[in-house]
């Protein structure tokens, strides 16, 4: 055992030796170590190097502040993770870790030359340094910014770790498992409200697993906090470890990373590594405690010197002695507890050294009987050694004068500059602050959520009143909840009150503009950096934070952003709330990208719908396309065949005998009622009331801006009922705009909107033989072009299943629409494409689809129309009933400039030389015109044509429709090209093939 | 699943695919909720969130003018006769959803994977129209620790999936 381990000391597992590597050094912890507390009993300080300086640094906290300890960890293949902290990471079995920012070795790093060279890297410097000469910035200086921004590797393999979520509701979440979070979860609990008591931490006490002296209600702290917890499950409490609070939101919603997997040697297959909670509270208690602050002097950030508070924690919480010669420097008492547990575990403590004039008169009873010295009004300007802190050097104050200095030789030097409240998920709820002058901190003010403040988050001090606030808390949270509850005080023997003073800055008889007294240790800023800024102009604290990045790294400044404000407070002559602090945003600590995922990665990573002839089009080869939120059978190529290859053939196909189309997708909605036809007729453009039942009509839908929305056939299967059909896209935007309507406008109809997109499968028949393969599987319907003539539609048995058969064509052919109820979607697929064998049907798919819909110049909504295309630019005059009295976005469809001249309206194209024009190429009048071109439309489809043997094109056009015949120039990178304007409909002009 | 540490009696969820059943949405004003519960036989119950059932078929309140009724396939439900004189919507959605059940000591965990509602708070016998990840879906609580969830046919297979993923979580017992 390492003689800085105290054998039986701390929570550790004494007998539960745990072995990992540190640069490739083997070393062995304990069960219930962090990284830092193992490498600290082995004596190891020095875990890393600065990110601007390269400077040698160690763990200055214990906690999840730690700005210096940031080390590489890697759990196994594809688990390497940079920037973890020492402090945070428990130990287990074999973890692989190194530290980061040195090169060749963290003992002797190249990259310290920045240290060296200091006076260049002041506050801004990239402002100043980077600015001269312009040319030097894209080859030089960016690629060096970026070469140097950052600290640590990425991660270069997928991250092979599940991540999970969930939802969480409850009466009371209290963040922060100390002496008030207990307190008030068990008052609350005895009220009968559910209860969430999480703390980022192992285990729960916070502070009382530092200071095992005290005694509540009689019992040792540690004992009380075992009873304690007991008591809280037997009351069903919920109690999460581990777990973090990273950011508060509206209304109580609190998210929380759930840390599952990285302290296990061998995590359960399947377990996931994180869980990010989503809980909803009706109250809150935040009792999340106070943050040391580090005091800011020359040489503070040598490996060695640390916070007094976490030196405590590594002694009572991991049996740890972090030196054997200590050295204390303070402004607050409770640094004087550090240094009297350190000394009663055996470690010499050579000097308290107060920067007070006055301290308490116990504490200096207690330090003289363990012979400690005291050293009143002094101060710190610098310390010695080049690895690890070897001596402090030191000096009275007098009367604001610094005099003559000593050096105190020690391993350790321990720092308090009092603590400050942890402000931060009271922050993210834009609570306002108030600034304590006494304390000189910012405590919590008007709060904006239904919680409570509690503890030493609150700026209280010493267990006495943090539990007493505790108890508080938890009845304000019960009679908020609505609830009673009794509560009885919690007495404290051995309790380590105290108080303090907060610092710029210590007074230093140096040069203070050499001093090296960093304020942000993690993105190395020091004071004379603030100060600086201060003088070149920046007055906010928000300009003194970005212009020297004091509190912008990934800590937030938990550690630096008082003492920076206190330094530019005093640099500006101003008091402090008048500089103002810096905004808290989540989350509080680092999260993994993987906890913010969760479950939205690989096959769920979104959500796709697929049809129930899916599966057939897979098994049949097909390429897929997505199309909203569905996947979509593309093409269908053969052997050999590309898709131009593909689609070709499956146009040829279908216009030469008959394809098949799985249309399920199409959006499906039922209009019921007796005032469906005059719901129809206020919805659509065209007219309804004469369509008869069993008939079907082409429906445009606008908006209340006169602009086409969607559209789709609509058959009448009664008076009262109508079958739509949406595009695929819109089928939930036009159910959400009709309900919208119905609801708001027209509650007085009596009628009624149901999706039944998923209740139907839609497959699609189309061809010269489409007819013929139907024939023998219909029963109950004549499909005779007499009987059953385009546009109609009937229920009926298709393949022995119920069906709705429609006689439409999105193709210009002969062509059907078969629904069947969705679970025998892929037995009618199966039964046609067995009756189109003889006729060789041929399967086709979306791209076949477009090809022949443009042949017949049928738009497709949001393709060829872009929300500002009325039906009049689109050709579609014919489809808006004109002699009804109103239907939606029929009065804008007189607005002066929608019956403009002028306007973009869709014609066709026909390319010169056989050259496929790009879909989205402009389109101009003259090429010859000086840049820039006006612009005068654009081409929306244009497709290879096999029934054409050439290329076409829709495209809109300024007044397009008084232009046909005309050419127009597209200009392209390679050369301009040129198309004639022509009628959109290509193919079969009279509409013969329909009414084959 | 042998080498698994939770044997097949401590199974923290269960999640089954039910067979169809005749489902239907009916839409008819409040005012005339009475008339419907006569034609069809079956309360039709007026708060949001409740049902009711007999002889095998269910109705549960998704709104105040909208009922999903559930009927065995070979009885499925009609009241055209009241039509004339109480105007409604019945539309069939037999095939629009799939079921499934869940059930388990873990159910509420499985459920709380992905959906945002407090459904502990749901109470048994008691169903609702919610979300389960991004897909819109209908629980019914058919006991303390068993459910019935109607998926849309179509977003059945992203849910799935994500139930499956829950699963495993719940069997590796973290």
């Amino acid at each position: 055992m390492s003689r800085y381990r105290i054998s039986g000391g701390g929570r550790v597992d004494h007998g539960a030796p745990v072995s990992f590597t540190f640069d490739g050094k083997s070393y062995q912890g304990l069960r219930g170590d962090t990284v830092a507390s193992a490498l600290l009993a082995n004596g190891v300080h020095l875990m890393g190097r600065s990110f601007k300086y390269h400077r040698p640094r160690g763990a200055v906290t214990a906690g999840s502040e730690e700005p210096n300890a940031l080390i590489g960890t890697s759990r196994g293949p594809g688990r390497f993770e940079p920037n973890t902290r020492a402090t945070v990471q428990e130990l287990r079995k074999d973890l692989v870790t190194e530290s980061q920012n040195k090169w060749p070795r963290l003992s002797f790093d190249l990259g310290a030359i920045n240290d060296r060279a200091y006076m260049l890297f002041s506050a801004g410097f990239y402002y100043k340094t980077f600015m001269w000469p312009r040319s030097f910035w894209d080859k030089v200086y960016e690629p060096f910014i970026r070469g140097a921004a950052g600290l640590g590797k990425s991660p270069t393999e997928a991250d092979p770790d599940r991540y999970a979520s969930r939802y969480l509701h409850t009466d009371l979440l209290i963040v922060g498992g100390g002496a008030a979070g207990i307190a008030a979860a068990l008052v609350a609990a005895k009220s009968g409200a559910r209860v969430v008591l999480v703390d980022e931490n192992p285990e729960m006490g916070g502070a009382l697993l530092s200071d095992p002296s005290v005694e509540i209600e009689g019992q040792p702290a540690w004992a009380w906090l075992d009873a304690k917890l007991a008591e809280l499950r037997a009351l069903g409490v919920k109690l999460m470890t581990r777990t973090t609070a990273i950011g508060y939101y509206h209304q109580n919603f609190v998210g929380l990373t759930e840390r599952l997997t990285d302290h296990l040697d061998t995590p359960p297959a399947n377990a996931p590594r994180e869980r990010m909670w989503r809980v909803r509270a009706d109250h809150v208690v935040l009792a999340q405690g106070a943050l040391e602050k580090p005091l800011v002097f020359d040489g503070n950030d040598r490996p060695g010197v640390m916070l007094a508070g976490s030196a405590q924690t590594y002694l009572n919480r991991y049996g740890v002695r972090v030196g054997d010669n200590i050295a204390v420097l303070t402004s607050h008492d409770s640094a004087y507890y550090a240094a009297f547990d350190l000394a009663d575990a055996g470690s010499k403590v050579a000097a308290i050294i107060d920067t007070r004039d006055e301290i308490n008169a116990d504490l200096a009873d207690s330090a003289a009987k363990r012979g400690i010295r005291v050293l009143k009004g002094h101060t710190a300007t610098g310390t010695k050694g080049r690895l690890r802190v070897s001596s402090v050097r030191v000096n009275p104050v007098t009367a604001g004068r610094v005099g003559k200095p000593t050096e105190i030789a020690c391993d350790a030097l321990l720092m308090s500059g009092g603590w400050t409240p942890s402000l931060h998920l009271f922050s993210h709820t834009k609570g306002s602050l108030a600034w304590d002058a006494d304390s000189n901190t910012f405590l919590p003010d008007r709060k904006t959520e239904a919680c409570q403040i509690a503890g030493a988050g609150r700026g209280l001090w010493g267990f006495g009143p943090v539990l007493e606030d505790g108890v508080n808390a938890g009845l304000a949270a019960v009679q908020a909840l609505g609830r009673s509850a009794d509560a009885r005080s919690l007495p404290v023997a051995n309790d380590r009150p105290g108080s303090g003073i907060s610092h710029k800055e210590l007074p230093t008889d140096r040069s203070a503009g050499k001093a090296k007294a960093f304020v942000d240790f993690q993105n190395d800023v020091t004071a004379k950096d603030l100060r600086l800024a201060v003088r070149e102009g920046m007055r906010s604290i928000e300009h003194v934070k970005r212009y020297t990045t004091n509190g912008m790294a990934t800590d937030q400044g938990k550690m630096s952003n008082i003492n920076g404000l206190m330094i530019a407070a005093d640099a500006l002559a101003k008091q402090p709330p008048q500089v103002g602090l810096t905004t808290f945003r989540p989350p509080y600590t680092p999260t993994s990208f993987g906890a913010f995922a969760g479950y939205l990665r690989g096959e769920t990573f979104q959500l796709t719908r697929k049809t129930p002839i899916d599966p057939w089009a897979e098994a049949h080869g097909a390429v897929f396309e997505p199309v909203a939120q569905w996947r979509r059978a593309w093409y269908f190529p053969k052997a050999g065949e590309d898709m131009h290859a593909a689609v070709a053939r499956e146009c040829r196909a279908t216009r030469a005998s008959v394809g098949i189309f799985d249309a399920s997708t199409l959006g499906k909605i039922e209009v019921a009622g007796p005032d469906a036809v005059e719901f129809m007729n206020r919805m659509y453009t065209n007219p309804w009331t004469k369509l008869a039942a069993g008939r079907c009509r082409y429906g445009l839908l606008l908006g209340e801006d006169g602009f086409i929305r969607d559209d789709g056939v609509i058959g009448r299967l009664s008076n009262d009922l109508f079958h739509v059909t949406t595009t695929t896209g819109g089928a939930a935007r036009v159910l959400n705009m009709m309900e919208d309507y119905l609801q708001t406008e027209w509650p007085d109809l009596n009628v009624w909107l149901t999706s039944t997109t998923e209740q139907w499968a839609t497959v699609a028949l189309n061809g010269p033989n489409a007819r013929k393969v139907l024939e023998g599987l219909v029963e109950g319907q004549d499909l005779s072009d007499e009987a059953f003539p385009h546009m109609s539609i009937a229920e009926c048995t298709v393949a022995g299943l119920p069906a709705r058969l429609f006689r439409i064509s999105f193709t210009g052919e002969l062509g059907f629409e078969v629904n069947v109820p969705a679970r025998h979607g892929l037995k009618l697929w199966e039964a046609l494409i067995e009756a189109g064998k003889r006729y060789d049907i041929c399967p086709y798919g979306t791209e076949t689809m477009h090809v022949l819909r443009a042949e017949k110049g049928y738009i497709i909504v949001g393709q060829d129309t872009d929300g500002t295309v009325t039906p009049n630019d689109a050709g579609l005059d014919w489809a808006v009933g004109q002699k009804k009295p109103d239907f939606v976005g029929k009065r804008s469809l007189s607005r002066p400039d929608i019956v403009a001249k002028g306007r973009k309206q869709l014609v066709g194209l026909l390319s010169e030389g056989g050259v496929r024009l790009e879909e989205g190429a402009q389109i101009v009048l003259d090429p010859t015109q000086p840049l820039p071109m006006k612009m005068v439309g654009h081409v929306t489809s244009s497709y290879d044509s096999a029934a054409l043997g050439r290329p076409i094109a829709l495209a809109v056009i300024e007044g397009g429709h008084e232009r046909i015949g005309e050419t127009v120039h597209i200009p392209m990178e390679h050369g301009t090209l040129r198309a004639k304007i022509t009628s959109t409909v290509f193919y079969d002009p009279e509409g013969a093939r329909l009414k084959a | 699943m042998t080498n698994q540490k939770h044997g097949f009696a401590a199974a923290p969820v269960l999640i089954e695919e039910l067979a169809p059943v005749a489902r239907f949405s009916l839409r008819v004003r409040p005012e005339n909720r009475a008339t419907l519960m006569q034609a069809l036989g079956l309360d039709l119950p007026a708060r949001i969130g409740a049902r009711s059932a007999a002889g095998g078929r269910e109705a549960l309140c998704l709104g105040p003018d909208e009922w999903l009724l559930t009927a065995p396939e070979t009885a499925p439900i009609a009241a055209a006769a009241v039509y004339a004189t109480t105007p409604h919507s019945l539309t069939e959605i037999s095939d629009r959803e799939i079921t499934l059940r869940l059930s388990g000591p873990q159910v509420l965990d499985l459920l709380a994977t992905n959906c945002p509602r407090d459904v502990a708070a749901l109470a048994e016998g008691k169903g609702c129209r919610t979300v389960f990840d991004s897909a819109t879906v209908t629980l019914w609580r058919d006991g303390p620790a068993e459910f019935r969830m109607d998926i849309w046919r179509s977003f059945a297979p992203h849910v799935r999936s994500l139930l499956a993923q829950a699963e495993a979580e719940l069997i590796a017992g973290l």
